[in-house]
């Protein structure tokens, strides 16, 4: 059997909808593919899912593979371990790249796939390229020599004031987790063709040493972070819970908006943590970013300053946000936010009128 | 009782200035250190199980020697025994060569019920030990839980998940990363702060309460450990520019006129926000 050459992705389905890391995911396979000269493959997982492999060849796999088993209904690590695995050793030899999406899913299944195989993981990728590596250290000689067609998996480091590129080329595959909403989807081409293959997984009665009792989703009153055009942010300078209605009454004048929040928020108990923003809540990228009472900590800022436009209202003209909003007004909220909301009505009515 | 490891890290303080170097980096030997703030919930988890229904728990630490200092840190807020793992070939460890060390650990100290470990450290970032660990050891485990009980040999879970949360049970032994939304660590106990003073004025009652292992000790093999053993390297690392700097600042002046000013320059810099409200 010739060497397995393509790169591989991982997708993401739950109750059989394609999660959007997977299309980002295969944008970024289908980037990293062309710089090889090879194609994509993608595993897809779960249970009645097998008319989803076309909607993945659509988004740029050239080859699906398909274990579709009532045991993958739900996610759980060691199944899922299990039919991963299933599909590596299905390849024959390991593929050059395995990616997945820096997920609740992904970061729990990658580690334990990465650790398996005895090779390299990099977590949380915000770009990834091809190219070469020359490697000097002297103090392992064994990894000494130049290495073409190496994966680059990049992230940033040090509370996100560096970014490293992090290498692994003595050993196949090199895999890496992508942040999500970083990598870019390509446009849908329903022309696009590629083979489907089903795999059967062999699972071990070990593998249900987790069982599910009970998944709730959207408990949160739908907070869609990741994908609402507007997110209007409450932060410690609310001064306690109250100010959150502040924040609610501003986001409830825009057609699709959520509200976000601080840590210091969340920790106060303003707040849940479903509405976090941040290195340790969602990272968000929204057309308007309004940041009230926030101080723009390091990591908070690394969660939304990819926002279109960022709008901050602080009393302190020294706050580190205004560093980086585009637009800021210096202020107390309590004062501000009612007033921007009243002159964005009376704006909306003008126009309309 | 239940037998309970942690895993919990030293870590450079990033938020004081000190011992950051011009170009972002960490100068390790200068900077501040401290406990990883993650690893606070997973200490805080275990001593729940041990006020509620009863266990012992050590805590594991791989670094150079200060890293003595969060195992009395954890002793102070309830734990049972602290194991330093140190020795100059675990130097350059990436996750998989962290994991393979620590997992070592756990074998040396034989039987485990349960292992919490933080969800991530704020020097590796990775999320990736916790779930190395479990996959070396061949133990199910559980990310992101916020809320754990036991029962006879089976582990109820409250994981997040996004959107929402699940509901897990595991077979013991299992391994556990402890979300940070899971409860803080509760303040120090004065009977415990006050035991550790003693202890740590007796050296043979030190070194019973703390154990300084090496690779050796642990019968661990180095090719698997440090560099050697490290599947990947950092390449190159870049300084991100300073962002922004170009912020339109409106102060000074009434609320009112502020706002209408504010909404005057996004208009004519071309942001049609009010497309965005509603009506
Ligand atoms: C490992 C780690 C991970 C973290 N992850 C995250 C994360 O995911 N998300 C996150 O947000 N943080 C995170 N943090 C915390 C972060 O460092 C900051 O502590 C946090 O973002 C601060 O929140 P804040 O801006 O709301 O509060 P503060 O820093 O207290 O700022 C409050 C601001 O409000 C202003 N203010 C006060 N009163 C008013 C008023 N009446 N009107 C207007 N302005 C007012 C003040 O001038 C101040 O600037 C993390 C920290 C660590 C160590
Ligand atoms: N050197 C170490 N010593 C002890 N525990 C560690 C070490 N490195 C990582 N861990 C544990 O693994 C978790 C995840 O770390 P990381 O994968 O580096 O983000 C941490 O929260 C710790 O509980």
């Amino acid at each position: 059997m010739a060497e397995p050459k393509n790169v591989v992705v991982v997708a993401e389905q739950l109750q059989g909808d394609l999660q959007q890391i997977t299309q980002e995911l295969l944008g970024a396979a289908r980037g990293l593919a062309t710089k090889l000269g090879v194609g994509v493959t993608c595993f897809l997982l779960g249970d009645g899912i097998s008319q989803l492999a076309e909607k993945l060849v659509h988004y740029g796999a050239d080859e699906v593979m398909v274990a579709d088993d009532p045991s993958l209904k739900e996610y759980t690590t060691l199944t899922y371990r299990r039919g991963v695995i299933a599909m590596l050793e299905h390849l024959g030899a390991p593929p050059p790249i395995v990616l997945m999406g820096s997920t609740t899913i992904g970061r729990d299944l990658a580690p334990r796939i990465a650790a398996h195989l005895e090779t390299g993981l990099t977590a949380d990728c915000t770009e990834l390229d091809i190219g070469d590596y020359e490697h000097k250290g002297k103090a392992d000689p064994t990894k000494t020599g130049t290495f073409h067609n190496v994966l680059y998996a990049i992230r940033p480091s040090f509370g996100e004031s560096l970014k490293a590129r992090i290498l692994g080329p003595w050993k196949n595959p090199q895999m890496a987790t992508t942040r999500i909403g970083v990598m870019q989807a390509l446009p849908p081409d329903p022309s696009r063709r590629g083979n489907v293959e089903k795999v059967a997984v062999k699972f071990d009665p070990e593998d249900f040493r987790v069982s599910v009792v009970k998944t709730a989703r959207d408990v949160s009153a739908n907070v869609n972070l990741t994908g609402a055009k507007v997110i209007v942010s409450g932060g410690f300078g609310l001064g306690g819970p109250e100010g959150f209605e502040v924040v609610r009454d501003l986001a409830s004048i825009f057609k699709d908006s959520v509200v976000g929040a601080s840590r210091r928020a969340v920790d106060a108990g303003w707040a849940s943590y479903a509405h976090q923003v941040g290195q340790t809540g969602k990272t968000v990228r929204p057309d308007l970013y309004i940041a009230l009472g926030i101080s723009g900590a390091i990591q908070h800022r690394v969660g939304m300053a990819n926002a279109k436009v960022i709008i901050a209202v602080n009393k302190d003209a020294d706050a580190a946000i205004f560093k980086f909003a585009h637009y800021g007004i210096v202020g107390d909220v309590y004062q501000v936010a009612p007033a921007l909301k009243k002159a964005l009505l009376a704006a909306k009515l003008g126009k309309a009128a | 009782m239940l037998k309970i490891v942690v895993f919990i890290k030293q870590v450079p303080d990033t938020g004081s200035k000190a011992g950051v170097n011009p170009d972002g980096t960490i100068d390790r030997a200068r900077a501040k250190r401290m406990l990883n703030p993650f690893d606070k919930f997973a200490l805080q988890k275990a001593v729940e199980l041990k006020r509620g229904v009863g266990a012992f728990v050590t805590c594991v630490t791989m670094g150079p020697p200060p890293a003595t200092e969060v195992l009395v840190e954890a002793f102070e807020h309830g734990a049972d025994m602290g194991v330093l793992l140190t020795d100059k070939r675990l130097a350059a460890s990436d996750t998989l060569a962290t994991a393979y060390a620590l997992h070592m650990v756990v074998r040396h100290l034989g039987d485990f019920d349960l292992i919490l470990t933080g969800l991530q450290t704020t020097d590796g970032d990775t999320a990736q030990v916790g779930p190395q660990i479990a996959e070396r050891l061949d133990v199910p485990q559980v990310t992101y839980c916020e809320a754990l009980s036991i029962s006879g040999n089976v582990l109820s879970a409250r994981r997040v998940v996004e959107g929402g949360y699940q509901n897990l049970e595991a077979r013991l032994p299992a391994l556990v990363t402890v979300a940070n939304s899971a409860t803080p660590l509760e303040p120090k106990r004065f009977a415990d702060v006050a035991a550790v003073k003693e202890f740590l004025r007796h050296p043979e009652e030190r070194e019973k309460r703390i154990k300084t292992v090496s690779l050796d000790v642990i019968g661990a093999n180095p090719a698997h450990a440090g560099l050697v053993g490290s599947p990947t390297v950092v390449g190159k690392t870049w300084k991100l520019g300073e962002i922004g700097g170009s912020c339109a600042l409106f102060q000074g002046e009434s609320v009112e006129r502020e706002v209408e000013h504010l909404l005057a320059k996004l208009a004519s810099d071309g942001h049609r926000i009010t497309e965005l409200v509603n009506g």
